[in-house]
């Protein structure tokens, strides 16, 4: 478990550039965001709440930074003598533990954005649309599990990297291209986009936030931790 | 002796090619072993087995008594150092040994310090930036410092100077002189390293072609001058590596199998010199070369001799 811990340290030798680079990115979306919004005026301009998709940034980093997690970290992990299994240990420690501190983070500002009315411009940015949810667990939850979806999907993705190299990543793209294109001909064939949109839309937030997301990194985890078993550094 | 690691009819098949076939051989504990061969006899994979970074096609490898695959019991106390490895890019030589002496329970921060100042590292410069001399004595300076009982060098100083590679056979010398460990070295610079090896591992084609400790080498092995009756007469009593003839005389690397061989040769009229690992090694390694061809293409031979 020492040996897990040390691991989990490794990811964090740069704190600076682990957590700064995701938030300087969604800090500059969201400042961009405020800027629009208050030169636009875009409050005046439409009516109800506005949203944006700004926050997706941040998740977007997670994934990669926890792709070079992997790609960067295992091969020198591995070096000095750290099995698999306290390396994948480590790194998924560290990906709940950073979901957990991200999560609270989130829902302070969005516990802001809600008191002062979208930052006085009906912006929202942290919380936007059926994000935004009233009790403040469930806010967290809302923030933490996605965001564990999104790091452990870079976990994996690192390591079909690290085990089956450039060609692993080509097959692993294309077979998800093709099958997700191959579902949308099928739904398109058999015109059942609007029975998926109405499905999608009976669906609660919560299972959309909350079960799917957990779902997937569940399922995620164990098929990362057989393909790291394997794989060579 | 005891055996810090044992190699058991271990078989390594990657596709299309076969690395270690059948092999079977110890690494002897506490002493410095050089692990021989030419690019491609299978001296890394062997390592990547010790350390569990591969699992052999069949056989079995053990270290420190145990199978080291996703063991930490053998991989706490089991340190690799290779020409080949990665470092994360925004890693500074400090951030490596400091991560390092996280990892290995038996890590001397002092040693370490030492080291990197006698190697003039800069440990605030990123190991990217580094020349590759540097990036190697970084290496060898996490190989050290580990002072693991069981530790492995691949080939640990490529783009090294002189200086520096003198300066590290001094420090492992000297460390190893007060904290006897298992050490395995690989390298291509045998002359350099003989003087600090006390057993010598010669693979070649994935088997083991020599397999003996190094003061019964240099005993053992002789080169011998003389008219080539005389040389051909001694060299079939014992083991004949390597002739070369001109006008009558031979020059030949023998493998003597008698301890009186030496005078043998001298009541022969040959004149008789020591032979080195390094000329050793490289006459095996051409004598199973040539036997190699000699099979492939027994009919071709045949014509000739006939």
């Amino acid at each position: 478990m020492n040996r897990a811990v040390a691991a989990a340290r490794m990811q964090l030798v740069h704190p600076l550039l682990t957590f700064g680079v995701p938030w300087a990115i969604v800090l500059s979306s969201f400042a961009i965001n405020l800027a629009i919004w208050g030169f636009g005026d875009v409050a005046a301009q439409s009516p109800g709440d506005g949203s944006t998709g700004g926050l997706a940034s941040l998740y977007i980093t997670v994934l990669i930074v926890f792709i070079q997690a992997v790609t960067q970290m295992f091969p020198f992990a591995m070096g000095l003598s750290l099995s698999r299994r306290d390396f994948y240990l480590g790194t998924v420690l560290t990906a709940v533990l950073q979901a957990a501190g991200y999560a609270v983070v989130l829902t302070v500002l969005a516990a802001i954005e809600g008191a002062s009315d979208g930052w006085g411009m009906r912006l929202h940015f942290w919380a936007p649309g059926v994000l935004d949810v009233d009790n403040v667990a469930l806010q967290f939850v809302v923030f933490a599990v996605p965001m564990v979806a999104c790091a452990f999907l870079g976990i994996a993705i690192g390591v079909v990297f690290k085990r089956w190299g450039a060609p692993g990543l080509y097959a692993l793209t294309l077979t998800t291209l093709i099958g997700g294109g191959l579902l949308a001909v099928w739904a398109t064939w058999q015109t059942a986009w609007g029975d998926v949109f109405d499905w999608l839309g009976d669906r609660s937030v919560y299972s959309l936030t909350l079960g799917f997301p957990a779902a997937l990194a569940v399922a995620l985890a164990a098929l990362t931790f057989l393909g790291i078993r394997r794989a060579v550094p | 002796m005891t055996a810090a690691a044992t190699f058991d009819s271990v078989t390594m098949r990657f596709r299309g090619h076969t690395a270690l076939e059948d092999l079977t051989t110890t690494v002897q504990a506490d002493t410095i072993t050089g692990l021989l061969g030419r690019n491609g006899a299978g001296k890394t994979t062997m390592m990547q087995l010790l350390t569990g970074h591969r699992v052999p096609t069949s056989g079995q490898v053990r270290v420190l008594g145990e199978t080291p695959f996703e063991n930490d019991g053998v991989l706490s106390r089991l340190c690799f150092i290779k020409e080949s490895q990665r470092y994360p890019d925004q890693f500074r030589v400090c951030d490596a040994v400091s991560v390092a002496a996280s990892v290995y329970p038996q890590w001397d921060a002092d040693l370490a310090a030492q080291l990197l100042e006698d190697f003039e590292l800069p440990v605030r410069r990123p190991i990217k930036k580094l020349s590759r001399g540097m990036t190697s004595a970084v290496g060898i300076v996490l190989g050290l410092a580990s002072r693991a009982p069981v530790t492995l060098f691949d080939e640990p100083y490529l783009g090294l100077d002189a200086v520096a590679r003198q300066l590290f056979y001094d420090r492992l010398l000297a460390d190893y002189a007060e904290h006897p460990r298992t050490i395995v070295l690989s390298t291509h610079l045998i002359e350099e390293i003989s003087d600090l090896l006390e057993h010598v591992l010669l693979i070649d084609h994935g088997r083991v072609l020599l397999d003996a400790d190094a003061e019964t080498l240099r005993a053992t092995a002789l080169t011998v001058t003389g008219p080539a009756r005389q040389v051909a007469t001694f060299g079939a009593a014992h083991e004949l590596l390597r002739t070369e003839s001109m006008a009558g005389q031979s020059r030949a690397i023998v493998r003597t199998r008698t301890a009186t061989a030496h005078r043998t040769a001298a009541d022969l009229g040959l004149t008789v010199e020591p032979t080195s690992i390094q000329q050793l090694v490289v006459a095996m390694s051409q004598a199973t070369t040539a036997g190699r061809s000699a099979t492939t293409f027994p009919s071709d031979l045949q014509g000739v001799s006939r």
